[in-house]
């Protein structure tokens, strides 16, 4: 209370001084992602990429004169953490919200600042329900459905195979991903030839390799977060299946070459991020974050760094006091250059963009295909 | 031979359970304590070796510099946690061995990074041995051998030597061995030295096997190896190694066959339940 009324006062004596420097207090935007707990590897990727897309816009000469600040917090993963996170940063008085985390905590408080009127953009978070929520709620990425239909025509138009052994983590993220897949495999003319699921916390898949071996698929379709992908394909190349691996924007982070090695060679995934790309916002973002973090670019980071940069695009045009304005506002966002794509919300708060097919070659991620399929990959409008 | 390769699977991860539940069953056996934070040492275990592989090149000394750190840090636990609250309910303990467990989890991601470390060089990952149609490689084969020859030793040592003697004695009754000239409280130390070894030991192989250190790799093992001493019947030695190789069965078939009903970690807390139901004392109740 104390340090509020100072820094009324400081404010006050500011104003007071000199009227233009009122112009100067930040913007501010709540952010929450996992930064402790099991995925505190991704959050700590998503704020990153937050503090990056903010540092930028403020260089930048901020948003309308006006700095921005990221208020942050962790969910820790879990729906229970933030439910009470989103009604404190309602209570804080924060007028935009960005999710830098998983669906879990992202659904949860989708309600929340649906039923707040708050606007709320969801970095990569990829469960159907979370824009469901209603017309404050937004999302930059993929959902995973239309992911996996990607990989499906990876698998059938580019590849030209036919028989896929899918590997499915049994979360959301995972079962969204293979349901697309699966959805869209007969159009492809692809055979499902069986399909293992595994759990968030495994890392020992020996019994998922001699299957793999028996079922000898000419394709394998793997779902699932760098920490379970990494080692799940460096025991499938050491069990000796020498299949091509399909996996998902989950592997799209240095992290995964650094475990799976030589195994991870050849890997071919679905993601947002061209490491080659010629967008200019794409091209920007990998640069300036390799050079702030000395590490790679990851798919997470880039899909934070871009929802945080939707949402200073609609504070820009709606200005920082309106909720109901700054929801027209992310509504109406229309060709967005960011760093995962040229932007475009439909009527229910998703995008539509091209998606991003990267193969690992000599350790790195490279380009491998783009698949513009607005058919194939048109999120849904309801 | 797909159902050998199965049971095969399973015997490595059975003995992969064992170099961590001995432990429990040794602590639980000697003091009451339902020692989670045994996860800890393992994932200690795990990182110093990793350090230790990636500075020097040298797997055994790996191995060896973790196996002694972890013996270190295990006692240690003793000694600042357990010891000053021993006069209190099991309970107290036990909670305050998650809040070791829970505590370590964030201090290994603050000083070692969230994102998990991997081994610059995996040698024993790569080289693959066939056994009759069923490849293995030299870690999975290294986790057979080290569980066969340690638990051997420690065999031994319990029935050959007075410092075995000793433990035995303290186990079955302290008062009395501490009457005959036993150091009760040596043999709590030796007790948490083994059981931290072996689990410091289990944690660089299973950091191998995954080629991923990271800093919450003990949650699941915690509470797994507490479904492993129940199922063993609490304190029963053999009782605990069979319980981890059947779990470790168990587990690979069920990945395999039950994978879309059951995750694969709820696996051992069914089998425990099913088998509590059959055997109320655990697998091996009544023969200790």
């Amino acid at each position: 209370m104390k340090l509020k009324l100072l820094a009324a006062a400081a404010f006050a004596a500011g104003v007071l001084a000199a009227p233009a420097s009122a112009q100067q207090t930040p913007i501010r935007i709540g952010f929450h992602a996992p930064l402790t707990g099991f995925a505190a590897s991704d959050g700590k990727s998503s704020l990153n990429g937050a503090q990056l897309a903010v540092e930028q816009i403020n260089a930048d000469g901020g948003v309308n004169g006006r700095p921005l600040e990221l208020v942050v917090e962790d969910d820790q993963a879990k729906p229970d953490q933030a439910v009470p996170l989103a009604n404190k940063f309602i209570g804080d008085g924060l007028k935009i919200v960005v999710s830098g985390s998983y669906s879990g905590p992202t659904r949860a408080a989708a309600g929340v600042f649906q039923a707040a009127k708050i606007p709320y953009v969801a970095g990569y978070a990829i469960h159907p329900d979370i824009t469901r929520a209603g017309d404050y709620v937004f999302r930059t990425s993929f959902m995973g459905e239309v992911q996996g239909k990607a990989a499906a025509k990876v698998v059938g138009d580019l590849l030209k195979k036919k028989r896929v052994t899918l590997i499915t983590l049994n979360n959301d993220f995972g079962q969204a991903l293979s349901a697309g897949f699966k959805e869209v495999a007969d159009k492809f003319g692809l055979e499902i030839v069986s399909e293992y699921t595994y759990a968030m916390g495994d890392r020992q898949f020996g019994s998922i390799v001699a299957s793999v071996k028996r079922d000898n698929p000419e394709v394998l379709y793997v779902s699932g977060y760098f920490f379970n992908g990494g080692p799940l394909v460096a025991q499938l190349r050491a069990g000796g299946v020498q299949a091509q691996i399909v996996g998902t924007e989950g592997f799209d982070t240095d992290n995964f070459i650094a475990i799976a090695k030589n195994a991870a060679e050849g890997v071919i995934i679905t993601t947002s991020l061209d490491r080659e790309s010629k967008l200019p916002a794409m091209r920007k973002f990998i640069e300036d974050y390799e050079a702030k973090y000395k590490v790679g670019a990851d798919m997470v980071a880039a899909s934070t760094h871009s929802a945080v940069s939707v949402a200073a695009a609609a504070l820009a045009k709606a200005g920082p006091d309106d909720t109901a304005k700054l929801r027209d506002a992310l509504a109406a966002t229309k060709d967005l250059p960011t760093a995962v794509g040229t932007l475009t919300f439909n009527e229910l708060g998703e995008v539509n963009k091209a998606g991003q097919i990267q193969v690992i070659r000599d350790g790195k991620f490279h380009h491998f295909a783009t698949i513009d399929d607005p058919e194939l990959l048109a999120a849904p409008t309801k | 031979m797909f159902y050998v390769e199965l049971l095969v699977i399973g015997l490595v991860w059975g003995c992969m359970y064992a170099l961590m539940a001995l432990g429990l069953t040794l602590v639980y056996g000697l003091l009451r304590i339902l020692h989670i934070a045994q996860a800890t040492v393992f994932t200690f275990g795990a990182y110093i070796g990793l350090l230790v592989a990636n500075r020097t090149d040298s797997l055994p000394l790996a191995f060896v510099v973790a196996a002694l750190a972890a013996g270190v840090l295990g006692p240690l636990i003793y000694r600042l946690v357990y010891e000053p609250i021993l006069d209190q309910p099991p309970f107290v303990p036990l909670i305050a061995s998650i809040g070791v467990l829970v505590a370590m989890e964030d201090g290994f991601r603050l000083i070692f990074g969230p994102y998990g470390l991997s081994f610059e060089n995996n040698p024993w990952f790569t080289t693959t041995l066939a056994f009759g149609g069923i490849t293995l490689n030299l870690v999975q084969v290294w986790m057979v051998a080290a569980a066969v020859l340690l638990l051997s030793a420690f065999a031994l040592f319990v029935v050959r030597t007075r410092a075995g003697v000793a433990w035995r004695a303290t186990v079955s009754d302290p008062v009395i061995a501490q009457n005959f000239g036993v150091s009760v409280v040596r043999v709590r130390y030796l007790n948490f030295f083994v059981a931290s070894v072996l689990a410091g030991i289990g944690g660089v192989l299973v950091g191998l096997l995954n080629n991923l250190v990271e800093p919450s790799m003990g949650s699941v093992i915690s509470y797994k190896g507490l479904a492993i001493i129940v199922l063993g019947g609490l304190g029963n030695v053999p009782g605990t190694l069979v319980a981890s190789l059947a779990l470790g069965v168990v587990e690979s078939f069920g990945s395999v066959f039950l994978d879309k009903v059951l995750d694969r970690d709820a696996m051992a807390f069914l089998f425990l339940i099913v088998v509590l139901m059959v055997r109320p004392k655990g697998l091996l109740g009544g023969a200790h």
